[in-house]
């Protein structure tokens, strides 16, 4: 499972991040954000790169937890 | 890699949103708001910098608190309070973000638009904004170049929530002002372009409310005096100049323009339209959601000015531009540069700013600051061209950005 943190960083560097991130093909991924940009372009990648989405929210975060279908 | 989607619903959300804000944007012309300027997100902010200090930075024909900018940041500000999302953070280099909002707002006031009027103007038919085109494209270009040596400002962390208010706050004191100037008494020191009412010189000279002088058929425009067959000045040129109508006094009815702003600002706000974004993903990341965002933008825009009889092809003779191709160019370059290292174009930034975000609203801050600095220093171009101190300034800006884009990598990953 791959995870990483994309709190606080401005646009572009979240999908920057992510895109690396998928590089390896995981199966699993978790991202966690803190803007709703940064949670609505992520959750946007994920999907249309074929991964099943789910989003949990907290005070502080957004846990965005891809998982290959 | 299974079943990679190029094209998901994200991207038809934001080429609807995008085709809503140009559909808007183009109404709004036809409502009073000056040519293709339906929504500007420099022009505007611009003409509220000039209603507090347009009396001292050279701001009379541009000088009117915008009710769209009002309307967007309570808007987008509300979108994220229902959906919450209103997250006050902020302490992401707040004082480089002035700097780079200050400079980007004196590169639009160049080109004259900012990175969203500059597709609205193409979608006027106005040709000579693809000159800006070409500039947001490589300002986009340069910008990826740092990107991807590992330029950001670091992250923003949660702050202290009265920091978040900033440009909500912000916001409803310029609604206030705009009240009282419209409906009360306006304050002394306050500046008002004023509106478009007066269109006719005494002596059968009209200035019509697109700028168009008509005069007695015999009569001759001289050196922009209209004069008589017989020699008489009718009107001089002062006199015809002051009656033109002025960006600042061309607007839509308060109300609407408020409206439309809280309509734009709640779908910009849902749909994280950006003007800049589209080619930056495109040619960075391989995304095209952002792009459909512009190309609707475009396309409504192009649609209501063609339906309103607002369209007209061409590179000249163009509401509020100029059709300096080198400057246009260079003066967007460095706006685009300046949004990239941002993260967004200043249309983001007032969203964002509304949604908690204090270094978008330094951003703003900067904006609001660069638009009166560059009217006091003449340094804002007008129909006629480029300023004589545009050139060294664009340079100097430049200089600046990439100082900022080299020294300011930090790695995050």
């Amino acid at each position: 499972m791959k995870e990483l943190d994309v709190r606080g960083l401005s646009c572009p560097m979240p999908l920057m991040h992510t895109k690396k991130a998928l590089e390896s093909d995981p199966a699993e991924i978790v991202v966690h954000a803190d803007s709703g940009t940064a949670k609505a372009n992520v959750a946007a990648l994920l999907a249309d790169e074929g991964y099943t989405v789910t989003i949990e929210e907290s005070g502080e975060e957004y846990r965005i937890k891809g998982l290959r279908a | 890699m299974t079943k990679r989607r190029v094209i998901g619903p994200t991207a038809w959300i934001l080429g609807g949103a995008g085709l809503f804000i140009g559909a808007v944007a183009a109404w709004l012309v036809s409502q009073g708001n000056p040519g293709n300027m339906g929504l500007c997100i420099a022009c505007f902010l611009r003409d509220i910098t000039g209603f507090f200090v347009g009396g001292s930075t050279n701001q009379a024909a541009v000088a009117y608190i915008r009710p769209e900018i009002i309307g967007i940041i309570l808007g987008a500000m509300g979108a994220a309070l229902v959906t919450r999302e209103f997250r006050p953070r902020g302490g992401s280099q707040p004082i480089i973000r002035f700097v780079l909002g200050f400079i980007f707002m004196a590169g639009a006031l160049i080109f004259l638009g900012c990175t969203v009027r500059a597709w609205l103007r193409l979608g006027g038919g106005d040709l000579s904004a693809l000159w800006g085109v070409a500039g947001i494209v490589a300002g986009v270009i340069v910008g990826i170049v740092f990107l991807k040596r590992g330029f950001n400002m670091g992250r923003a962390k949660n702050l202290a929530k009265p920091l978040g208010w900033l440009l909500p706050a912000v916001g409803v004191a310029m609604l206030a002002f705009l009240l009282l100037s419209t409906y009360g008494a306006k304050p002394d020191w306050a500046t008002v372009t004023p509106a478009n009412g007066k269109a006719v010189v005494p002596g059968e000279v009209v200035v019509t409310t697109d700028g168009t002088v008509i005069k007695p058929a015999d009569a001759t425009l001289v050196d922009g005096a209209v004069v008589a067959a017989d020699g008489t000045v009718l009107a001089d040129s002062g006199k015809v100049a002051e009656t033109k109508p002025m960006p600042g006094g061309k607007r839509a009815p308060l109300w609407i323009s408020l409206v439309a702003g809280l309509a734009i600002g709640v779908v910009a706000q849902r749909s994280r339209f950006c003007s800049i974004g589209g080619i930056r993903d495109a040619i960075l990341v391989r995304r095209f959601d952002l792009l459909f965002g512009v190309v609707g933008l475009l396309i409504g825009a192009t649609v209501v000015n063609l339906i309103f009889g607002q369209y007209n092809l061409g590179f000249t003779g163009q509401p509020v531009a100029h059709n300096d191709a080198l400057g246009s160019f260079a003066a967007m370059t460095v706006a685009t540069f300046a949004a990239i290292l941002l993260g967004g174009c200043p249309f983001r930034q007032v969203i964002m700013g509304s949604e908690g975000d204090a270094d978008s609203f330094m951003a703003v801050a900067g904006m609001l600051v660069g638009a009166g600095a560059t009217h006091f220093f003449k340094l804002a171009s007008s129909p006629a061209g480029l300023t004589d101190i545009a050139w060294p300034a664009l340079g100097v800006m430049a200089v600046v950005l990439v100082a900022v884009a080299v020294f300011g990598s930090r790695t995050t990953a």
